[in-house]
């Protein structure tokens, strides 16, 4: 169990867009599997190690939850197509758990308050913030799921129905948000507090202008590629 | 040299938590801008990159096969672009860095994937054998190949951020409009992020109630 608890911890290192988190998962489980009947050479670790490594597609750190419960169902001896069925069914709803509770989330949670607290605190504080907050999450969630798929095997889904992670779903949306609307202004008057009115009244249009192109007008033009867009418009009007 | 050799270490470590291992989000900019800034002798830069290139990685919904910049790895360049650099000046060439890296970023895990796909048909037969060996070779294999990309992708950052440093073709006011022309895009993605990250029942409601305190808090 250890050796696959700490094989989770890199179960995206081979993501592909063909097996995608397959190889990870059949990586992590493995260690699981050599206790079947028959051991390292018997007939049933090769089928279950060849199932393992097959396509899924999960949140990583819920993907724990997976591999305890497709473990078990190896042991347990159930039919193949029953497990392949199994993986199936796990991929959606962790995925969108998974996101839901750390993507959008713990992540944005923590980010926030690193942003909060390295514009109104000491600097080194944002981003320790950011670390306990996410990795407090991050590391209940992976430590917990896989003995708790083991645990449960094939009536998993009621992992993803005990009354932390039902709270947890809740509040992640609503705390975020909040967050994330104390920290934006504070940061703002954090990066143009050294820059003369000319400057503000730059960024000020700069901010209205990029928050149309990318909310309105072509969302795919946002982020990195709008701000690169941005810096070659300003590079080419100064040296105009 | 002891920097460089720090800041590529530093670096190689943050590109793979973004993808490989251990994904505890010292991948995330304020993060890896904070400890590069510490490198560099300058945290008062590391932060305050760290800080723009956060705001653009708030856009960034890493769902399913998504694809997005690297923006860890575009902190550590914009950091060493930044450092030493007095006031507002060298903020927005660095982050201009930054952002040239995280795009490159974005390409380097789309090939990464490509590679990855590529390793996994090549050893298809193996692995539906069910040999234990060739799944663990070819998954740590995933990982070698994504700590080579960071170590690469690093490389180019340093890189570009020593070229900026002796060439940016910026004059003091043009640096200054660059800072304020990326602080702006930064503040708009990240809103713009917020309210995709808002869309949910009742998540404008709490990002309102959010923004009302916020500005009250810079107001008073």
């Amino acid at each position: 169990m250890i050796n696959a608890t700490w094989r989770l911890f890199c179960i995206q290192a081979s993501w592909n867009y063909e097996s995608m988190l397959g190889l990870g998962v059949g990586y992590a489980s493995e260690p699981l599997l050599r206790s079947l009947p028959g051991g390292v050479d018997g007939e049933r670790y090769r089928a279950a190690v060849a199932r393992s490594a097959s396509y899924f597609n999960a949140h990583p750190y819920f993907a724990g939850l997976a591999v305890g419960a497709i473990c078990r169902a190896e042991h347990d001896g159930e039919p193949g197509d029953k497990i392949a069925r199994l993986r199936t069914a796990l991929a959606g709803p962790l995925g969108s758990v998974g996101d839901r509770l750390i993507w959008a989330g713990t992540l944005p949670t923590a980010s926030a308050a690193g942003l909060l607290l390295t514009a109104v605190g000491p600097r080194a504080a944002g981003p320790i913030a950011l670390l306990v907050i996410h990795n407090a999450a991050h590391l209940v969630v992976r430590l917990w799921g896989l003995p708790a798929g083991w645990r449960l095997g094939t009536r998993l889904a009621r992992a993803l129905a005990v009354p932390p992670l039902v709270v947890a779903l809740r509040l992640a949306g609503p705390v975020a948000a909040l967050l994330l609307g104390v920290a934006l202004p504070i940061a703002a008057a954090w990066l143009v507090r050294d820059l003369d009115l000319a400057g503000r009244v730059a960024a000020g249009a700069m901010f209205v202008v990029a928050a149309v192109i990318g909310r309105w007008l072509t969302p795919q033009l946002r982020g990195a590629r709008l701000g690169l867009l941005a810096a070659a418009a300003v590079l080419i009007g100064v040296s105009l | 040299m002891t920097q460089t050799a720090l800041l590529l270490g530093w670096g190689t470590l943050v590109g793979t938590d973004l993808i490989s291992f251990p994904q505890a989000m010292v991948a995330r900019p304020l993060v890896a801008g904070a400890v590069a800034g510490m490198i560099v002798g300058d945290l008062a830069a590391g932060a305050m990159i760290g800080v723009l290139l956060e705001l653009f990685a708030l856009d960034v919904l890493p769902f399913g096969g998504a694809r997005y910049p690297d923006y860890g790895l575009g902190a550590v360049a914009g950091v060493a672009a930044a450092a030493g650099a007095p006031g507002v000046l060298g903020v927005g060439v660095a982050t201009v860095v930054g952002l040239a890296t995280a795009y490159v970023g974005e390409w380097s895990i789309h090939l990464l994937r490509r590679w990855n796909a590529w390793d996994v048909r090549r050893r298809a037969v193996a692995l539906e054998r069910g040999s234990g060996h060739e799944i663990a070779v070819a998954h740590l294999t995933g990982w070698l190949r994504d700590v080579l990309r960071a170590i690469v992708l690093t490389a180019i950052g340093l890189l570009l951020a020593a070229a900026a440093r002796r060439w940016a073709p910026v004059s003091l006011r043009g640096a200054v409009l660059l800072t304020a022309a990326m602080t702006g895009v930064a503040l708009a993605t990240a809103a713009v992020g917020a309210t995709r990250l808002t869309e949910q029942p009742r998540g404008w409601a709490w990002f309102a109630v959010g923004l009302g305190i916020g500005v009250a808090w810079v107001a008073l």
